[in-house]
């Protein structure tokens, strides 16, 4: 197996990556979720996954130089989901020490893992934070029993409170996902997000709900079961709940997070800083020099496939200049920095309406979106996405993770 | 008997459809000229775009053999474009011929420009052939429109041929009634010579090729030729005849079809109706009917991707080597950018060069409306031509304003009257003459501003008629309006190439409906669009386009980074169709507005 990185010049010193761990099991299926995921399982099956996850970062580590030799090391990992702790403690702690655990890691790494409340237990706790998680992301997405209901969670606020406070007595840094649904209320809101400043969470995924074909929730508003929520309505709530979580010492760093000084998710930012991240697991998405894969969702397709010694994915892209060049126009807009003037379209009649509306703002050779401005975020994409010309093309960058192809496999070489 | 008498020209005019190159088909078939192989419909129609909409828009002329009791004689079939904005070139391929066979559909019967063309071979004297087609038909009315052509040319039913150019039906009594009644040409072989152009072609290999129509003496391969209209002088490269390719020969005389290959980079050196003599020996009188093709309709053609301006004109630049009646210029539009204005022979024209340059050129394109020249006479004693609205002058610096008038026929079915006199009176078109073709159709005459037809009229006359009316027209003359620019502002600026000229009395309405029109075909976007029409300073109508509300902020889960950039490709390829004006997108489809407002 040769890799470029072992062909080229001398490796220089690069910024390692992260690794994405997919956990597909759910104990029960939340109205309004569109992920890979699955609420049929046993233990014999969550276990055959876990080993197949393991199997997948074999081979891709057999076929990627720069994930075994080591001189990149890799600064964060994520177990996300479905619901990662819904696997048995030490089949988690197998999941992280099987493949993060073999990577070469920098000092101070960042590892977090989804969790719900209510599977997220004492004896979790204890063993995850023994295997070297140091962040919990919990699946609050509110504190009011009537908007769990309608979202079909299973928890209830209490049970809610007590998982928070007990992330906050292990872990070092905990993050909480609140979601605007139906029924949310601006005072009510504002209310439970002091109470989670209080239990210590410094960090808040904060999004709107979005309705996703498919999902029983679209069809109960397809049908008249429940009012389609009305856009200004919707705003105005986002617009004040943003406000409100800023007053409470939540800086909105990104479009749907907010953290207190410190507490951002560095592995977060590998997705629109265009870092590589090594992603595992069935329907994991990953990317490592020019090219984005994303895994076989199917359970059983992903095993057969790992067990038979093939890469699962299900599609692979390799970027060219133009699509490079989008990501790094749409990407960054996500964020409070916002993106550089010289990778958005040079349109001054457009730039200038869009300020002058309070859409975004032009500072310091940067375009960053106003809390309005990204209620619009995929307008905001979209018309610069159509602006843009074609420019001078850029040179590929290597990140720290990238790879060759594998001889014999063509273009489907592993990347990660 | 010489090879002269045994030659026949002559020329097939037809309504659109009426079966015209299906019946050339045909001929070559019978004749031999056509075997197996070559069989696949209307050969002459070489263009794709020609075969597709089933017109001809260029001459093919054609040369074929048959005997007829034992005697081998050449017939000469001059193909001509079927449509009234080619109505210049019909002219000249007439002038080419002897005879011409007036061809009539068997269901639909005389048609407006059955008539119109068949006064023009009249005028130049041929020999008038009756031909009924498409006989095979469950609907074919075979004696009504016999009795129809009978009114028209004074002919007997029985002198009227009955073909089908689908199955070959009475094409063998058709090429006998060629031989038997179409005169053969006259001329001097011996004389100064003198030829008439009846069409050009640019070929990449042999330059500009002439074809011609040679009336007196003989033209030999070497010559030097003069072109007495456009004074140049060129050598004689290659002569020949056709076939279904051209056929090189050594020489061409007196009462023959051919071409000769000139080697000038241009077709524009190559003008249709010019004569052709010897630079040594030449003609006294050039051939008469000579015209200079004239642009009628004007647009702006502009590149939606400002970037592909060049590509453009070398686009326009390629079709121009074959299509003299091309015209264009480079303009600038404050809202479009960098384009051409570009001049047609009419609303068709404009359609088929568009469509090419979209579809050869693989190029997106701005159109704007058609419009017509209009003369301008300013106070400070000037005339301007005027073919782009933006750059009418201020009615404060405007003495009068004369548009271009054109005579329009019109046959329509007798219930139909009152529709057809409706919408043209509503067109400003005044009423000149009506006339009973039979007991069931009428001709209608109109003076009508070309401005007029070219924005609807058409489209119009068809859905009033239930598709029966068919319509011809020619120009008349410029006349005195009371013309006024109406204005569309986008944001509060005006976008020059939305404005257009419109009469002062329907002014007010034309406003409210374009403001009305462009407010559905501009999509909701990024930013309000209001939209506004104005007349000098005064606005008349105005409305808005909301601006999007929220979209959604979804997290980014998993990196699922591929998704997203898909789509925004998508969407972004959804936009190669719509114009960046300011701030605002605009689409192709809005520049057409004015073609699509109700009245």
């Amino acid at each position: 197996m040769t890799a470029v990185s072992a062909q080229g010049p001398p490796p220089r010193r690069r910024p390692g990556g992260g690794v994405y761990l997919h956990v597909p099991f759910c104990a029960s299926l939340c109205s309004y979720c569109h992920f890979p995921r699955t609420d049929r399982h046993d233990a014999a099956s969550r276990r055959r996954v876990v080993e197949a996850v393991l199997a997948e970062f074999a081979l891709r580590r057999d076929a990627c130089a720069t994930l075994r030799d080591g001189r990149r090391p890799a600064l964060t990992c994520y177990v996300g989901g479905g619901t990662p702790s819904v696997l048995e403690p030490d089949l988690f702690v197998r999941l992280l020490q099987g493949t993060w655990g073999r990577l070469a890691r920098s000092p101070r790494p960042e590892v977090t893992a989804e969790a719900n409340p209510e599977s997220f237990d004492e004896g979790r706790a204890d063993a995850w934070r023994e295997a070297g998680v140091g962040r919990v992301s919990l699946g609050v997405q509110s504190l009011d029993a009537d908007v769990l209901r309608l979202l079909g969670r299973r928890c209830d606020p209490d049970r809610a409170r007590a998982a928070l406070r007990l992330a906050a007595a292990r872990f070092p840094r905990v993050s909480a996902d609140w979601i605007l649904a139906p029924g949310c209320r601006r005072e009510r809101l504002a209310r439970e997000f002091a109470e989670a400043r209080e239990l210590g969470v410094g960090h808040v995924s904060f999004y709107i709900l979005e309705l996703h074909a498919g999902t029983p929730l679209a069809a109960d508003v397809a049908a008249g079961r429940l009012p389609r929520p009305r856009d200004a309505e919707v705003e105005s709530l986002y617009l004040g709940a943003c406000e409100d979580l800023e007053r409470l010492g939540y800086r909105q760093y990104e479009i749907s997070n907010f953290c207190l000084p410190g507490q951002r998710s560095r592995h977060n930012a590998a997705y629109w800083r265009r870092t590589p991240y090594l992603g595992l697991g069935p329907g994991a998405h990953g990317f490592a020099g020019n090219r984005r894969y994303a895994n076989v969702a199917d359970l059983t397709r992903y095993v057969a496939e790992v067990e038979a010694g093939r890469l699962p994915e299900a599609r692979a892209d390799r970027l060219g200049p133009a699509a490079r060049r989008l990501e790094r126009m749409f990407l960054p807009l996500r964020t409070a920095a916002g993106a550089p003037l010289r990778d958005l379209p040079a349109n001054d009649a457009v730039l200038a309406r869009g300020e002058a509306e309070g859409l975004w703002r032009r500072a310091r050779g940067r375009l960053a979106l106003t809390p309005r401005g990204r209620l619009r975020i995929d307008d905001v994409e979209s018309l610069f996405a159509g602006l843009a010309r074609s420019g001078p093309v850029d040179t590929p960058k290597s990140f720290g993770l990238t790879c060759g192809a594998v001889p014999g496999t063509g273009a489907t070489g592993a990347a990660g | 008997m010489t090879e002269m008498e045994r030659t026949r020209n002559f020329c097939i005019i037809a309504h659109i459809d009426h079966g015209k190159s299906t019946l050339a088909d045909r001929l070559l078939e019978y004749t031999g000229t056509l075997t197996g192989k070559d069989l696949k419909a209307q050969v002459l129609d070489s263009m794709d775009l020609e075969q597709e909409r089933g017109i001809t828009i260029k001459s093919h002329p054609i040369r074929m053999t048959y005997a007829a009791a034992g005697v081998p004689y050449v017939l000469n079939l001059i193909d001509t474009p079927g449509h009234v904005d080619f109505n210049y070139e019909v002219s000249r391929s007439l002038a080419a011929c002897e005879g011409a066979l007036l061809v009539v559909d068997a269901v639909q019967g005389v048609q407006a420009q059955t008539i119109n063309n068949l006064y023009l071979a009249v005028e130049h004297g041929l020999t008038i052939l009756p031909v009924i087609n498409k006989i095979d038909l469950a609907a074919a009315r075979p004696e009504y429109v016999a009795d129809q052509l009978g009114d028209l040319i004074g002919c007997q039913r029985s002198e009227v041929l009955m073909v089908s150019a689908k199955s070959g039906a009475g094409i063998d009594d058709l090429l006998a009634a060629i031989i038997a009644q179409v005169p053969p040409p006259a001329g001097d072989p011996e004389a100064p010579v003198k030829a008439l152009i009846f069409d050009s072609l640019f070929d990449p290999y042999v330059g500009a090729v002439a074809y011609l129509r040679v009336m007196e003496g003989t033209l030999r391969k070497g010559d030097k030729v003069k072109l007495i209209r456009q004074d140049r002088v060129h050598d004689v490269g290659e002569i020949g005849w056709f076939r279904l390719q051209r056929v090189p020969r050594q020489h061409l005389s007196a009462g023959e079809v051919g071409y000769i290959a000139t080697g000038a980079k241009d077709v524009r050196h190559i003008r249709v109706g010019d004569t052709v003599t010897l630079a040594e020996r030449p003609c006294a009188q050039p051939l008469p009917g000579y015209a200079e093709a004239k642009p009628m309709v004007f647009s702006g053609f502009y590149p939606t991707d400002n970037d592909a301006y060049n590509e453009l004109k070398d686009a326009l630049q390629k079709l121009q080597l074959n299509d003299a009646s091309l015209t264009w210029e480079p303009e600038k539009s404050a809202a479009l950018g960098f384009g051409f204005r570009c001049g047609f022979l009419g609303l068709l024209h404009m359609e088929i060069v568009q469509e090419r340059l979209e579809r050869e050129y693989d190029l997106n394109l701005i159109a704007t409306l058609p419009n017509v020249e209009y003369e301008v006479d300013t106070k400070d004693g000037r005339t301007l031509l005027v073919e782009n609205p933006a750059l009418m002058p201020s009615p404060h610096d405007t003495l009068q304003i004369r548009e271009p008038i054109v005579r329009a026929t019109v046959i329509t079915p007798k219930e139909f009257i009152g529709n057809v006199i409706q919408i043209t009176l509503e067109r400003r078109g005044v009423q000149k003459k009506m006339e009973y073709i039979d007991t069931e159709r009428v001709t209608l005459e109109f003076d009508l501003p070309l401005n007029e037809l070219v924005v609807d009229y058409y489209d119009k006359l068809k859905s009033v008629t239930k598709g029966y009316a068919s319509l011809d027209y020619e120009y008349l003359a410029h006349r005195p309006g009371d013309l006024i620019r109406l204005d569309l502002l986008i944001n509060g600026d005006p976008v020059d190439a939305l404005a257009c000229i419109v009469h002062r009395d329907g002014a007010y309405n034309w406003g409210l409906e374009l403001c009305r029109k462009l407010k559905e075909l501009i999509p909701r976007q990024m930013f309000q669009v209001a939209i506004q029409a104005s007349i000098g300073t005064r606005v008349v109508a105005r409305t808005t386009v909301k601006p999007f509300r929220k979209n959604v902020t979804a997290k980014c889960y998993g990196g699922d980074i591929s998704r997203k950039r898909k789509l925004l490709e998508k969407q972004k390829e959804g936009k190669r169709r719509m114009k960046q004006v300011g701030a605002v997108e605009i689409p192709q489809e809005a520049f057409m507005a004015l073609l699509k407002v109700e009245r």
